[in-house]
């Protein structure tokens, strides 16, 4: 089959929440569904599509915003209610739009995604899972972290296999949990395969870094298996389904806007998805769905984030003489009557607006907060800490600063222009003009080697203005924490640490603070999202450069860090005193330094270290080969170098960059750490200077001499 | 806009890398051409599909069969071609190396001329302007430009302020004569007619690349990023990118525009606007037009720095769009659809944020900073700007203030070459510092009207939300002096002097336009006939005098001979004049 699939837009809503879209299924004779969609200003409509026309079946008023939307999937009957959460209620509609149902939870935390079977509705909020059966509480289970997306299996029991973040997926049965499994590529989304044997429990998963898997729960095991790489491709925002020809395809929408079709073998699910269409629509895709929406052939409907509702039809479709003429041009006519009444309405408030500028009298001008959405991603290998910023308008500029000077880099699709400014030379400025159209942008930034050493104190503030290209003339303002730590970005499960050997540096602070006060002073230092407050805390994050652990454990009162890394626990040292005087907090800490954590931890990380140190050098003797000017004349071999040289020049771009320069300050400043916390305090400056030169040369032998202070 | 899906009409390659911009396509046999680039430092190799160059000093190339090599033992600047030879339409190849100029008749194996070139060699053109018919070497050095016969005779040189980037020859003043087009990295492209500059134009960095368009306009290409067209000596429009425009070339009613990075897009004439765009797989070269396939019209021609070769058609617009089939046109419906969409979300967007005022408004949401929203400001909140001489900062001050208690939060200040690194400047002040009243500090380097752009985020210190107050303010030429209001004389200054006869009312109005004066300049009197002005520049603290005496005698008293000649221009071309007499007198500071 041909995958040349066109657009065709519908209408336009509020901004929408992940998988808020959904077809429903086909009643009675009639082979044309309808689809529901539920967006942030609350409205729930409901609409069939005749010739290309959206037709409002029912639509409700406005409230609060719709987070999820499910349609119920009862055995042997058709899924013909839909049920809506907002804040802590649910809502059922019938296919007429009669509200049947309308309950509100004691849940605390905004619904984020539900289930509904029979008369069991599974509520997720935060952390937990709830379950209801005929609207009274069942069981609950709180899980370790967020909660980010369910499906429900029914057999002879229901089963609950749950993503939750940072952590993989569990599965539940009766409020207890069965079985989990990691995955270590932050899953965000579920689909289960349609018309898969109701025994069996498997699942596709779509990841934050883009990857594509499945889930499945085989002889009293819950495993994972990533099918598709996530390479360069955006997180995935969304999963759906689309039937054509015979073929199943899953639909998949990112956050980078793209919409990719995935032909899946369903008899064999494990089989690599082959990708077959791509279609980038410039923004966050919120929903992907397939159904015959308006003609007998399947097309797949979208939703993305800012409200836009369009199908990708395939093109034969589009083409053919389905749908007259006159009725397009009609559409076309009412669709720019519209737009001219809505400009001319536009017209007059901006006219009165403008006359309330002039008034003497000050009234208030409060315009709705933009919305953007933004997320601050921890830091890879490289050090490198990228925001991501989503608008539902287009974006002309953002305006950065920051109080210590950052190095910065930013979307090529934008212009990144470091401003001079008056002040004293350690502020940071800096604007990034976005092309026309531009939705979503993201900056990276990341420590310069004379900061990291103020922002071992605490973590850096930077506040980012973000100026959108049309009206409204308003700029929000985004603050963010960048944390002391960047790089423990990585989760880790408490249960495989044991590949190395390693010595623990231990760091324990006592005082009379709660759980939420250090939970916040580890904002300061850790990135991404911290597990909720609760009465004991524990988890484990990984060092994504040099592979060292940081596991923190925490009470009311009691907070208990071990490292392998002895600068992690220096920072935290430093972090935690800074807060709690900050707080007026007395704390006692107390650290336990082993004598010998440096050599230890330097002899883990001694391969990686011996393989930067080759690409430093490669990279040292590449840029010099490349400024000989070789002789140009490009015949097949390319120039004439010995074997060594060769292998340099040919090894491409891939060693361009190098994380030698930061592995050699990482470890002169555990050495420098492990001086002054273990009050090894004597003059040691001439050896700091004595390693770095050594570890600059990669004298092995002579770095360990230096490190276990034995040279002297 | 997405990458075009456009296919070249011819590829080759010539398996040699290709030094950017040091490429011409000549007609060394006067039918033929052929693609001549500098590969490397001093090599040359030309390509000849169309039977070989005879033997000589030109060798066959091991990497390509119709490629010949030519080593030179200097670096090759520039190349340029055209028929000198008066008796021959034979192209002759001219070599620039850093200080010699090479004419090579590529055909003959002969050496036309050698020549020295003291003022350096950054740009050679082949072309005829002025007076001189026959076909001249054109060779623009680091502060000059001259045009050399094909016996190797200077027929013409002139200085130029500034290392010239680019020649072109163009009818500038349609009188059927071509003037010199010069641009170079002072950032003015200037028109040079029988050894006088009849035009400057002011641009925002040093100039690339000029290109003409028609009869009336031409192209330019700045390093900063910048394209634009002329017309009559009046900017249609500009566009600004990230990357060095590399060439500039007009073809089938299009400007094609080859950038560094090997982008190509094809732009509307009138508008600037991208009609289509390819990306080559490798950085630019060079991007020429000629008839390489030998249709009759010349083909878009571009080259990869690693020696591949594309050639386009000049653009054609898919003709007949709505006529040709029904179903076409309900594809554009479907588009038009997608756009309205667009539109309606954007102005429901805009709608919805007035809806939330008359909300607030109706509620009575009290000023009291307590219960304030996070958005919230005054409605009448109103932004003012002034700007001010600083004589102990020695620049001018941008002061932006509102009427109201509310602060200025922050302040970006866009301008084109007042900045040193970039063209943003920002004010961010701190927590403490957060006043009503923010003070960015100018310093335009050089005397030329600047158009100064101004977002201002405006708010409470804890808002969440600022309003953007957007004022866009030009500066005069002359804002960096500061009128004195009492004489303070010390003649010992070098000035210039000469006459004119013009009421001294019309010059008050010249001053009055181009300085930034408090108060505007006021005769008292019909029967005034002189007018003194004292003003201090405040980028070195030095002193002008302006003299308009009674007689017509004007003296500009200043040491700085930039200034002298740029004050004279600019009056000159307010008061009409085409011709002046001026008296320099010079003393020694020392």
């Amino acid at each position: 089959m041909d995958y040349d699939l066109a657009r065709i837009d519908y209408t336009v809503c509020g901004i929408t929440y992940p998988d808020t879209l959904k077809i429903m299924s086909p009643f009675g004779q009639k082979v044309d569904q309808k689809f529901a969609i539920g967006d942030k200003n609350g409205v729930l409509q409901c609409l069939s599509i005749k010739d290309e026309e959206p037709v409002v079946q029912f639509k409700t008023l406005p409230g609060k915003p719709i987070t999820s939307v499910q349609l119920a999937t009862t055995v042997g009957q058709q899924a013909d209610k839909i049920f809506t959460a907002s804040g802590n209620e649910v809502k059922g509609y019938t296919r007429k739009g009669k509200v049947f149902l309308c309950i509100e939870t004691a849940l605390t935390e905004t619904i984020t995604s539900m289930c509904i079977m029979g008369n069991d509705l599974i509520l997720c909020s935060g952390r937990t899972v709830t379950f209801y059966r005929d609207l009274r509480e069942y069981n609950s289970y709180v899980c370790e972290d967020r909660v980010l997306d369910i499906a429900a299996f029914a057999s002879t029991r229901i089963r609950l296999l749950v993503l939750v973040a940072n952590k993989g997926a569990v599965l539940l049965e009766n409020g207890k949990l069965i079985a989990r499994t990691v995955i270590s590529s932050g899953p965000s989304r579920l689909s289960v395969p349609p018309s898969t044997h109701v025994t069996d429990i498997v699942a596709f998963y779509g990841a934050s870094d883009g990857s594509l898997g499945l889930i499945a729960y085989e002889e009293l095991n819950l495993s994972s298996k990533c099918l598709v790489d996530g390479r360069d491709l955006g997180s995935v925002v969304c999963l759906g389904w689309y039937y054509n020809n015979g073929n199943f395809h899953l639909s998949v929408g990112r956050h980078d806007g793209s919409i990719q079709l995935y032909l899946i073998d369903m008899d064999n699910l494990g089989e690599k998805p082959r990708l077959k269409y791509t279609y980038f629509c410039g923004e966050p895709v919120t929903s992907v769905a397939g159904g015959c929406v308006s003609t007998e052939e399947s097309e797949l409907l979208v939703a993305t984030f800012s409200g836009r509702i369009f199908a990708l039809r395939a093109s034969h479709l589009v083409s053919g003489v389905k749908v007259p003429q006159d009725i397009l041009a009609a559409r076309r006519a009412k669709l720019e009557g519209e737009v001219a009444r809505l400009e001319k309405q536009t017209a007059n408030e901006r006219e009165k607006y403008q006359q309330h500028t002039r008034s003497l009298h000050a009234g208030l001008s409060t315009p709705p907060l933009l919305d953007v959405q933004h997320e601050l991603l921890g830091a890879g290998s490289d050090g490198w800490q990228e925001v991501r910023m989503t608008s539902a308008v287009p974006l002309d500029m953002l305006f950065i600063y920051c109080n210590q000077k950052l190095q910065m880099q930013t979307d090529t699709a934008a212009v990144l222009t470091i401003c001079s400014s008056k002040e004293t030379g350690s502020d940071m400025l800096a604007s990034v003009r976005c092309q026309a159209g531009t939705r979503r942008v993201w900056v990276k930034m990341r420590y310069t080697s004379d900061t990291s050493i103020t922002s071992r104190l605490e973590g850096k503030r930077v506040l980012i203005y973000v100026l959108p290209a049309g009206a409204p003339r308003v700029a929000r303002l985004l603050s963010l924490q960048l944390p002391a730590l960047p790089y423990y970005s990585k989760h880790e499960s408490e249960k495989d640490m044991g590949s190395y050997e390693r010595t623990w540096s231990e760091l324990q602070v006592s005082g009379s603070y709660s759980v939420a006060e250090i939970t916040s002073w580890l904002t300061e230092a850790l990135p991404g999202e911290l597990p909720r407050p609760a009465s004991e805390v524990s988890f484990v994050r990984l060092h994504t450069l040099l592979g060292t652990l940081l596991i923190c454990e925490y009470q009311r009162g009691l907070a208990t860090f071990k490292s392998d890394n002895i600068s992690t626990i220096a920072t935290l040292r430093n972090i935690v005193s800074n807060c709690s005087v900050e707080k007026n907090i007395s704390v006692d800490i107390t650290f336990d330094i082993p004598e010998d954590c440096c050599v230890k931890s330097f002899k883990n990380i001694e391969n990686k270290f011996k393989i930067e140190y080759q690409k430093n050098k490669d990279l040292i003797l590449k840029n010099a080969i490349s400024m000989l000017d070789l002789d140009s004349s490009m015949s097949e071999e390319g120039p004439v170098l010995c074997q060594e040289y060769a292998r340099v020049w040919d090894s491409k771009d891939n060693i361009n960059e190098n994380q030698f320069n930061d592995l050699v300050e990482m470890v002169v400043q555990w050495y420098l750490d492990w001086r002054t916390l273990s009050l090894h305090n004597d003059n040691y400056g001439n050896e700091s200077t004595k390693l770095q030169a050594a570890l600059k040369d990669c004298r092995l032998d002579d770095v360990l001499k230096i490190l276990s202070n034995k040279s002297s | 806009m997405q990458i075009s899906t456009v296919q070249p009409v011819f590829k080759l390659e010539l398996n040699h890398k290709v030094t950017p911009s040091v490429v011409t396509i000549a007609k060394y046999d006067g039918t033929h051409p052929c693609l001549t680039a500098a590969a490397g430092y001093d090599k040359i190799i030309i390509h000849h599909p169309h039977g070989g160059v005879g033997t000589g000093r030109a060798q066959r190339s091991q990497a390509h069969g119709e490629v010949s090599e030519l080593n030179l033992s200097q670096a090759i600047i520039a190349l340029a071609c055209g028929p000198l030879k008066p008796d021959t339409n034979r192209d002759m190849l001219l070599i620039g190396s850093p200080t010699q100029i090479l004419a090579y008749d590529v055909h003959d194996n002969t050496d036309l001329f050698f020549k020295e070139a003291p003022d350096g060699v950054n740009v050679i053109i082949a072309g005829s302007f002025g007076k001189y018919t026959e076909t001249l070497a054109i060779i623009g050095g680091n502060s000059s430009v001259q045009a050399i016969d094909w016996e190797g005779n200077e027929v013409f040189w002139n200085v130029i302020s500034g290392k010239v980037c680019a020649i072109i020859t163009f009818d500038f003043d349609k009188d059927g004569e071509n003037e010199l087009l010069i641009g170079s990295d002072d950032s003015f492209i200037r028109v040079l007619k029988n050894n006088q500059f009849i035009a400057e134009i002011s641009e925002t960095g040093p100039i690339l690349c000029l290109s003409p368009v028609n009869e009336v306009r031409f192209a330019y290409g700045l390093a900063n990023g910048t394209i634009g067209i002329y017309e009559e000596g009046i900017r249609l429009w500009r566009v600004k990118s990230k990357q060095n425009t590399l060439a500039l070339q007009w073809s089938g009613d299009t400007l094609a525009c080859c950038w560094s990075n090997g982008r190509v897009d094809w732009r509307e004439g009138t508008t600037g606007r991208v009609l289509r765009r390819i990306q080559m797989r490798a950085n630019a070269a060079a991007m020429l037009l000629a008839d390489y396939r030998s249709v009759g019209a010349p083909d878009l021609v571009c080259v990869s720095d690693k020696g591949e070769v594309l050639g386009y058609p000049p653009y054609q617009e898919q003709a007949g769009f709505n006529s040709v089939s029904k179903n076409l046109s309900s594809e554009e419906d479907r588009q038009v659809i997608t756009e309205l969409f667009n539109k309606k979300q954007a102005l429901m967007v805009e709608l919805q944020h007035y809806e939330a005022n008359a909300n607030a408004a109706s509620g009575h949401v009290s000023l009291d900073s307590i219960d304030r929203p996070a958005t919230a400001m005054p409605t009448n909140t109103r932004l003012q700007m002034a700007i001010v001489h600083s004589e102990d900062e020695g620049c001018l001050q941008l002061a932006i203030s509102t009427n109201n208690e509310t602060i200025v939060r922050a302040a970006l200040v866009l301008a084109e070459g007042i900045f040193e690194n970039g063209e943003t400047f920002a004010r961010h002040p701190r927590p403490s510092q957060l006043r009503s009243l923010l003070h960015v500090p100018l310093r335009p380097p050089r005397d030329v009207p600047v158009d100064v752009h101004i977002k201002a985020l405006i708010g409470y210190p804890d808002s969440e939300q600022f309003h953007i107050f957007e004022l866009t303010k030009q500066l005069p030429r002359f804002s960096m002096y500061r009128l004195l209001s009492k004489e303070v004389r010390n003649r010992g200054n070098s000035y210039v002097t000469f006459r004119i006869t013009e009421r001294v009312q019309r010059i008050c109005i010249w001053v009055n336009q181009n300085f930034l004066l408090e108060e505007e300049l006021d005769i008292e009197t019909e029967e005034t006939k002189e007018l003194h002005i004292s003003l201090l520049c405040l980028r070195d603290q030095s002193y002008l005098y302006m003299d308009f005496g009674a007689d017509g005698q004007v003296r500009f008293s200043t040491h700085d001979i930039r200034l002298a000649g740029d004050l004279i221009q600019s009056l000159a071309v307010y008061l009409n004049l085409s011709e002046l007499q001026v008296i320099l007198i010079l003393f020694s500071s020392a």
